[in-house]
């Protein structure tokens, strides 16, 4: 059983229906979940700051080191050292579920690609995935694998770029330096216990080539995302923005010599995640030693979720009806992860559990109020919300923000009415406590650890395993975030080693012909990004668009507090996180351990969004400054 | 006894496409691409992830890299809508934290002329004598759409002949401003 807050059951044979008696199963009478932080309303944060000069706004607008538009409020006690209020403010709306209303499913492919500036990939295979599901057309099995190796790819470009340019700044010699003077001086001493791997000696080595644009691995990733682009563009012909992706499987070309250039590329990456992976496992354990409260910075409850990704030719048959079915056997596992606990692994309860609330956004609501929902049930008999993807209607509505109501472009997406987080660590987290990976000899899911065999470079071969981590935070998302390197890579080879074996056999055949319908179709794209899950819900009728919503990892991440209270990831992240700066008086504070904490989930905010007013089409990005505003 | 090679000069678009003044960079790179330039001008979309551009120029060897880049894009600088803004840049880099910003920036998919100049000044491909061309036209309106503005489309020829005559070498680039990002103020020097 996996919903707790949903009026849903399960019969003997596991079918789902909404329980009987409830008179109004998706009524928002509720009182949120227990153990989450709760906001101080923001009139109490008010008086606090008229009567107390150590009680502070940290505003920060923008984040920067993050992809896209992204402001954070926040109030912290700075004698307390805690933060008393969080608001994660998405300061640019993004049009695509408007641009794609009325046109050709087809375009969703190329345009929904914009969404992103990082990983246009994945929305283009969401899409593709999405169309197939709806038109009924199937890849063959070359496609499959060649659409995997694809967006692993893309994994292995987005994840050094997060893990050295993004967030790995954070815990450079400059930034530990000015804000922890203390934590240096004992990283200059502190002996890195992976140093055979990485050629580290000290944590302060480490430390100092983390430094921006003079720091060796600042350097070296910058050149690894050279790697991992020049491979891409092999099969998907363009980077960020794919030219080969289409429904029912890919439309480039399959070659021995290309992928002979794919593995010279490939193969890079053995080391380099070997490296990696050492290095933040050595990081972490240094912050952890140093000062146990850093286990707190960024701390949440274990609640995640995500889709799943890499398809298995044989099981992958692009159905909503099998789902369940060839989800369960991808290379990464989808799971439902609660307090640690992960109760599903299943897209159809995955898919069932989605609800995306407005509350605090800029939007109008379009449900509730006894309007019946347009898809009360999905097409196996499963009970949907009327607040589910495919019964939302986006109707923006750009207004003031205010803190007490709406702040935020973003929504608040739930499952089962929990606040979940996504990243390419939820993906590990699921695919390792599953147990439910295909045979191969690189990755083996353990139950409680994933082990990575990384095969033989400069480096010996080594093998590598993450464990399921007993507290949450954001060092053990940034040490996920650097194992999923090692697990990409050689969900990579895996795929590479298929497709060569098929192309040994004379396979080259990577798409299956299809014709637009005509009649009312629905489909979902599960699949996943960089940073963790995301789907594209998609309705069309009379071959064209009727609705189209996109769910990205940051719409998880960077939600804002709902209509129950509960706040969105960044937020509740920021309000359990310690401050543990070192600064002599409020006004040298710079907020390194919330900025920390906030940068951990890998923030994309989707860039080249566009605001749709009453007045048109606007375009220009406003800086939406989150000081003091009500 | 072989002539040395030299290596053609670029001349490169910079902006977003269907993105009305601000696809001026596109626009100019599609249209040249397909016509017969004076030799030894190269057209290039450079539109995308300036570290990109840097390793695609890294993987020319040295005496391959141009020695001339014109560079083509609407920025917004408020001046007049359609102004034309033409020099030679300086190479100055703006302070770290700036520097910084582009290069996330960069390789989080923003396109924008400054970026791709400081990335480039900052990683430097370039040899020492290489010069660095800027063609900047004032945007009027940025907002979806093929067709520019009535100033921008005013302006559109002379930068096309702006453009070409630079980078072959026809018209002299001695005589611009060497400046900073962005060139002279508004009104306040020779923006032709």
């Amino acid at each position: 059983m996996c919903f707790k807050n949903l009026p849903i059951e399960f019969d003997a044979q596991g079918v789902p229906t909404l329980k009987e008696g409830v008179a109004d199963p998706y009524g928002v009478e509720w009182r949120g979940s227990e153990g989450v932080p709760r906001q101080l309303s923001h009139t109490d944060v008010e008086e606090l700051l008229k009567r107390n000069g150590h009680i502070r706004s940290v505003d920060y607008d923008p984040v920067t080191r993050v992809a896209g538009a992204l402001a954070f409020h926040s109030v912290a006690d700075l004698e307390k050292r805690e933060v008393l209020e969080a608001r994660s403010v998405a300061t640019l709306f993004r049009g695509y579920e408007i641009i794609m209303i009325g046109r050709d499913p087809r375009d969703a492919i190329f345009i929904t690609s914009r969404a992103c500036g990082v990983c246009g990939g994945v929305h283009s295979a969401t899409a593709a995935m999405a169309t197939e599901m709806a038109i009924g057309c199937c890849p063959p099995p070359q496609g499959v694998l060649v659409r995997n190796l694809a967006l692993a790819l893309e994994f292995m470009y987005d994840h050094p770029l997060h893990l050295f340019l993004l967030a790995g700044p954070d815990y450079s010699q400059s930034i530990v330096e000015a804000t922890t003077p203390s934590l240096w001086e004992k990283a200059k001493k502190a002996e890195a216990p992976s140093a055979e791997i990485h050629g580290y000696t000290t944590v302060g080595e480490m430390m100092a080539d983390l430094n921006p644009l003079q720091g060796k691995l600042y350097l070296e990733a910058l050149q690894m995302t050279r790697v991992a682009r020049e491979a891409y563009v092999l099969i998907a012909g363009k980077y960020p923005h794919p030219q080969t992706m289409i429904p029912g499987g890919m439309s480039t070309t399959l070659t021995l010599s290309v992928m002979n250039e794919m593995y010279t590329r490939l193969s890079r990456f053995f080391d380099y995640s070997k490296k990696v992976q050492a290095f933040w496992d050595d990081i972490t354990t240094f912050f952890y030693e140093a000062d146990p409260r850093y286990k707190e910075v960024g701390g949440r409850r274990a609640t995640m979720i995500d889709t799943g990704i890499f398809d298995l030719p044989d099981a992958y048959d692009a159905t909503y009806a099998n789902a369940a079915e060839w989800g369960d056997r991808r290379w990464a596992t989808p799971g439902v992860i609660v307090d640690g606990e992960l109760v599903t692994t299943d897209l159809h309860q995955i898919n069932m559990g989605l609800e995306e609330f407005v509350e605090h956004s800029y939007y109008e609501d379009w449900a509730g109020n006894g309007r019946p929902p347009r898809y009360p049930e999905d097409e196996k008999g499963m009970p949907l919300s009327p607040w589910h993807p495919w019964n939302k209607v986006t109707k923006p509505r750009p207004q003031g923000q205010d803190w007490k109501e709406r702040y935020t472009w973003d929504t608040a997406p739930r499952w089962d009415r929990e606040a979940m987080e996504a990243g390419a660590y939820s993906r590990l987290w699921s695919t390792a406590a599953a147990r439910k990976l295909p045979e191969n000899p690189f990755i083996e899911s353990r139950g409680d650890a994933l082990g990575i065999e990384l095969p033989r470079g400069t480096l010996p071969k080594l093998e590598m395993e993450w464990k399921v981590p007993d507290t949450w935070n954001a060092f053990e998302r940034n040490r996920g975030r650097a194992y999923c390197l090692g697990f990409t890579t050689m969900v990579a080879m895996n795929n590479w080693l298929r497709i060569m074996d098929r192309l040994k056999d004379g396979d080259t055949k990577v798409s299956t012909d299809f014709e637009i319908p005509k009649d009312e179709r629905i489909g979902v794209g599960f699949w996943g990004a960089g940073r963790g899950y995301l789907t594209h819900h998609l309705v069309m009728d009379r071959g064209a668009v009727t609705n189209y919503q996109i769910l990205t990892p940051s719409t998880w991440n960077a939600s804002p507090t709902d209509r129950w209270g509960q706040p969105g990831p960044y937020e509740e992240a920021v309000l359990n996180t310690p401050i543990l700066e070192e600064f002599d008086d409020p006004e040298s504070f710079q907020g390194v351990d919330i900025l920390r904490a906030i940068r951990s989930f890998d923030p994309c905010m989707p860039c080249t969004t566009h605001i749709q007013s009453e007045a048109g089409m606007i375009t220009r990005e406003v800086n939406t400054c989150a000081c003091g505003v009500d | 006894m072989t002539e040395p090679r030299h290596p053609p000069a670029i001349l490169a678009g910079v902006g977003y496409r269907n993105l009305r003044d601000h696809s001026l960079g596109v626009k100019l790179a599609d249209e040249l691409g397909a016509k017969r330039l004076p030799p030894g001008v190269e057209v290039q979309d450079l539109s995308y992830n300036p570290v990109a551009v840097v390793q695609w120029l890294e993987a020319m060897a040295p005496g391959d890299r141009p020695r001339r880049m014109v560079f083509v894009a609407a920025v917004e600088r408020g001046r007049s809508p359609g102004t034309v803004t033409t020099y030679r840049w300086d190479g100055t880099l703006p302070p770290e934290a700036r520097i910084q910003r582009a290069v996330e920036d960069a390789v989080t998919g923003v396109i924008f002329l400054d970026n791709t100049l400081i990335v480039l000044g900052w990683l430097s491909p370039l040899s020492e004598d290489a010069e660095i061309v800027v063609v900047e036209v004032e945007p009027e309106d940025e907002a979806f759409g093929e067709s520019f503005s009535p100033a921008v489309a005013s302006a559109y020829r002379e930068v096309v002949d702006l453009a070409v005559g630079l980078s072959s070498g026809r018209r002299s680039a001695d005589a611009l401003p060497l400046a900073p990002l962005g060139g002279m103020e508004s009104g306040s020097g020779p923006e032709k």
